[in-house]
């Protein structure tokens, strides 16, 4: 802790989850699992980095399902469909594919900011993180982590009992075809961006880095470590049982995935 | 009926409704925008539910906007919603 700092980050004893590779649909139940956790005051601000076991793609809150996915697809390819707790765009997550982590903190961390300030503020590391390994990156408002070279990923937030939950992700490789065959991405979407082909929009991390996904997670965590402290930690049992729950009670139900039709 | 319309440096707000007796119904608000609380789409949908067809924009943007008043809205507007509704309305077509 130090007492010199002017970094709201540094007010926190932060806490680092990496987990093996766990389903789309768990990973949803402990994003929500974890900010119960942290609002509660039970877990300290955490940053977690996900591994996915599974294609997914996975929605936005207030998405409708049957505009953004084809289902028939999904089920041919093996892709499983989940809805998150954040608002913002679909996002089709090959595991090998995907960068993903969250943040779990109290909504101290970005007192005084305009939400839109606080997605920029909470992902300033990564930006760090990826000038240093040669990526020049930076926040297009709202959401959006990109480069000159295109979109490199998103974010998304919610907020509850006092804690927020800031989650991103950012193509580290990206397969346009079969990205397309599962999303139904309109035009109107991308009227205002000038571009004709959402999958040129996308420029991976593996081609702005050559470097492999393993080792860019390792920077970025280096970089978070060095920043703002960070003490490694894991899921605890009591954590998995509620997250189990909310797969069972919410995010395993059609009516949860169905609740945008 | 389908319409879209995409916030300029916003969301794409989405609206599917039917038109029974020259009345809104099953109004569905979707999009990829941001919401607090999560709650605010429904009442931003119910709002809607029941206009007469005829309605104007400004006045459905206001009804909106009432709904909408306790939530915070990111990326979404009461006049993109209205906007999305008039595109419904007037075609359907994407």
């Amino acid at each position: 802790m130090s007492t010199q700092s002017s970094s709201p980050w540094r007010a926190y004893d932060w806490q680092l989850i990496q987990s093996a590779p766990i389903t789309p649909i768990m990973h949803m139940a402990l994003d929500e699992a974890l900010l119960e956790e942290v609002a509660a005051g039970r877990r300290p601000p955490t940053l977690r980095i996900w591994e996915w076991a599974a294609s997914a793609v996975v929605i936005g809150r207030f998405q409708s399902l049957r505009n953004e996915v084809d289902l028939d697809n999904a089920r041919r390819y093996g892709v499983q469909v989940v809805r998150r707790i954040t608002g913002g765009g679909a996002m089709f997550i090959e595991p090998g594919n995907t960068i993903t982590y969250s943040i779990y903190a109290p909504v101290d961390l970005v007192a005084g900011m305009s939400t839109v300030e606080s997605y920029a503020f909470c992902d300033r590391w990564v930006l760090d993180a990826l000038a240093s390994l040669g990526v020049e990156a930076w926040y297009q408002p709202i959401n959006d982590i990109t480069s000159a070279a295109g979109k490199i990923g998103g974010a998304a937030q919610t907020r509850r009992n006092g804690a927020v939950l800031h989650h991103v992700t950012m193509a580290y490789d990206i397969d346009s075809a079969r990205m397309m065959e599962v999303l139904r991405i309109g035009r109107e979407k991308l009227s205002d961006k000038g571009i004709a082909s959402a999958a040129k929009r996308v420029d991976p991390l593996r081609r702005q880095t050559g470097l492999p996904r393993t080792a860019i997670i390792e920077r970025m965590i280096d970089t978070f470590r060095t920043q703002h402290g960070l003490t490694d930690s894991s899921i605890t049992p009591e954590e998995w049982q509620i997250a189990g729950q909310l797969v069972e009670t919410k995010f395993g139900t059609e009516e949860w995935l169905r609740t945008v039709p | 009926m389908h319409g879209e319309y995409k916030i300029p440096g916003g969301k794409l707000v989405v609206i599917d409704l039917n038109v029974t007796d020259g009345a809104l119904r099953d109004v569905v608000l979707s999009g990829d925008f941001f919401l607090e609380p999560a709650e605010a789409l429904e009442w931003m949908a119910a709002a809607l539910e029941g206009l007469p067809a005829d309605t104007p924009v400004e006045t459905i943007a206001a009804r909106v906007r009432d709904a909408a008043t306790h939530a915070e809205l990111l990326g979404i507007t009461p006049e993109g919603v209205a906007e999305a509704v008039r595109r419904a309305l007037q075609g359907g077509a994407q």
